[in-house]
């Protein structure tokens, strides 16, 4: 008989059954104090900042209210760091989009037993090693005296190579050292992030509605545009969410593989440390939660989220 | 005679597995063909070789005459109904009946224009708007069988249609499919594992069984003419009499079968055959008891009216010799 034996637990256990809010409470409150004063406090202290402005005599900051900072993004030299890096994160995350699908859709429609693991293993495992180590690697992949390099002056096309590095702006003295390097490396060491959701998005469509649309006179291109891209959409959104506001924020493989041009990260990063100019730093780093929020809601008046 | 479709010894194996061995068939154009059968019987592989999802392994598959084992899916003039209505969720329903024509490259105007005329079809006039998730189980069938009819096949394969309807809905639905069918004129092939479905709408049944039709013929042929045991067992309430049961019972030493319906409890010794009522359910319309005849079981189905005999009870069995089927040995 559970009533004769009162107890703590015992007591515990009626009184969760007999008000289920108390559970839901006890579960909730942790993680909600967590997200709420650490996760989402810290974010809000660091938007308040950019708020403020700094004197730019005494490198003080005046803990006034005022729209100067945000005024001083759109200077010239901030708003091309703005500017190169959405360009870089845009471009990473199509060439993600692109390079993951097919992979993604081989993986959800076709892999099975071995292959299925063979692919989450080939997915999964550059992620388990440091990633600091790959963007090393890559440089010196990248690298003039590089592999790279050598592979191509071996296949004797180092003239398309050539060619390739005279580009403006995206050129460079080896791809190490331009836009092209960064981009690889970004492309690179993202991947993973957009592959898996949208093999997660595509795993979720039931193979009856492909044949549905072959049966009702739909080629196999029209069936990619009408039914798997629709449905696989939140899976390819959710994936570019990575690639982009990853690439919008690191601050660390622009410093490594490129021209020395700055990014958003490493403005932020150069803004609070060395200049002390916090206010700068916030502003800066509020950029790429607005450029997300702005991707979300176009995303969302596209019908992105219909199949959800 | 010109058939809709023809099954030339087809085969189709997955492996060792013989899903469709050397199956010939012949449906008549305009007719309600249905493909009777266990799941792993072969019946829905057949579906899909008309449909053009599966490839034989050997033989040929012809549509309207046209040899079809080279044409994909999208180039036959047959369209499917799925067995989970298989419709688009990203879609509304009229977007969905229209999908056919939209692949088509038919302009917006006019194949919303011919998709609602499809949902008036089916009663669901006024739906358009409306997602798949937001219908019930019957509106979605609806939904699929519209879809499948807007581009005018001349074959309509249905796939389980009524599977996941409840009985009230399926019996509905049963008709309104017949009617459909009449007024379109178009060939319909119909897979399904319920027997009484395939009796009371199709014209032709063939029953599968191990990847073989077993026997194809009318309703009336296969409920009363059973060709085997398995017949017999699968498409209904037949009893099957071995063939030390027929001596018995005064027949021919062979394979029988003996439908429930055609026999008559009388006086103990007064009939073919006495034994023990085992069991008695009252169903309605008939009573239905179970007779030991020493080892042997027979059911019994006693019309409302007439007196049954009590659990435990001598009874007599009795029955005219024309309602003895012989059957083959199988």
């Amino acid at each position: 008989m559970a009533a004769a034996r009162p107890g703590i637990a015992q007591g515990l256990s009626d009184l969760f059954w007999r008000r289920p809010k108390v559970l839901l409470a006890v579960l909730l409150i942790p993680p909600l104090l967590w997200l709420g004063v650490i996760y989402i406090g810290s974010l809000a202290a660091l938007l308040v900042q950019s708020f403020f402005s700094i004197d730019e005599f005494s490198g003080l900051i005046n803990y006034e209210f005022t729209l100067k900072t945000y005024a001083e993004l759109l200077r010239p030299a901030n708003f091309d760091i703005i500017l190169r890096t959405t360009l870089m994160a845009a471009a990473v995350t199509v060439a993600a989009a692109i390079i993951a699908f097919p992979i993604a859709y081989y993986a959800a429609r076709f892999a099975k037993g071995h292959m299925k693991a063979l692919f989450y293993l080939g997915v999964m495992l550059p992620l388990w090693s440091s990633y600091l180590v790959k963007v090393y690697a890559w440089k010196l992949i990248l690298a003039k005296e590089g592999i790279l390099t050598w592979a191509v002056d071996g296949v004797g096309a180092s003239a398309a190579l050539n060619a390739i590095l005279a580009l403006p702006v995206i050129g460079g003295g080896s791809l190490s050292v331009s836009y092209i390097g960064t981009f690889l490396v970004f492309l690179y060491v993202w991947l993973p992030f957009m592959i898996l959701p949208v093999q997660a998005a595509l795993e979720r469509v039931p193979a009856n509605l492909l044949e549905a649309s072959n049966d009702l006179g739909a080629r196999p291109g029209q069936t990619l545009r009408h039914v798997i891209l629709p449905l696989a959409m939140p899976g390819i959104i959710a994936g570019s969410i990575f690639t982009f506001s990853l690439t919008l924020g690191d601050y660390i493989i622009p410093q490594i593989v490129g021209s020395s041009r700055l990014f958003i990260g490493q403005a932020v990063y150069a803004h609070q440390g060395t200049a002390g100019n916090i206010p700068l730093a916030a502003a800066f780093a509020v950029v790429p939660i607005v450029i997300m929020g702005l991707y979300l809601w176009m995303a969302k008046r596209q019908g992105a989220f219909d199949a959800l | 005679m010109s058939y809709a479709v023809e099954f030339d010894h087809v085969s189709r194996h997955f492996g060792t597995v013989r899903a469709v061995d050397d199956v010939s068939i012949a449906i008549e154009e305009g007719g309600f063909f249905a493909m009777l059968g266990p799941s792993g019987s072969g019946k829905t592989t057949c579906l899909r070789l008309i449909s053009g999802f599966e490839r034989p392994t050997a033989g040929h598959v012809r549509i309207f005459g046209e040899t079809s084992e080279d044409l994909p899916p999208n180039r036959r003039p047959v369209n499917t109904v799925f067995q989970d209505y298989a419709l688009f969720p990203h879609l509304s329903v009229r977007d969905n009946v229209a999908y056919g024509l939209m692949v088509q490259g038919i302009e917006k105007r006019t194949r919303h224009a011919r998709a609602e005329e499809m949902l008036a079809l089916v009663k669901l006039d006024s739906y358009g708007d409306r997602k798949p998730a937001q219908l019930s189980g019957g509106q979605r069938q609806r939904v699929a069988l519209a879809r499948a009819l807007v581009n005018h096949p001349r074959v309509l394969l249905l796939d389980e249609p009524l599977g996941a309807l409840d009985l009230k809905l399926r019996e509905a639905m049963q008709d309104e499919l017949k009617a459909l069918q009449r007024q379109l004129g178009i060939t319909f092939v119909f897979v399904t594992h319920d027997q009484g479905e395939a009796l009371s709408m199709a014209d032709r049944v063939a029953v599968f069984n191990d990847g073989r039709i077993v026997q194809e013929g009318s309703p009336e042929d296969i409920y009363q003419r059973p060709r085997t045991r398995f017949v017999a067992d699968f498409v209904g309430s037949a009893n099957v009499l071995s063939p030390a049961l027929s001596r018995r019972a005064g027949g021919p030493e062979a394979w029988h079968s003996l439908r429930a319906e055609a026999m008559e409890a009388v006086a103990s010794e007064a009939g073919r055959i006495s034994g023990t009522v085992t069991t008695v359910r009252y169903l309605g319309a008939i009573k239905r008891i179970t007779v030991d005849v020493g080892g042997d079981e027979l059911t019994v189905a006693i019309p409302a009216g007439q007196d049954a005999p009590a659990e435990g009870a001598a009874v007599g069995l009795n029955w005219t010799a024309a309602a003895m089927h012989r059957m083959e040995d199988a």
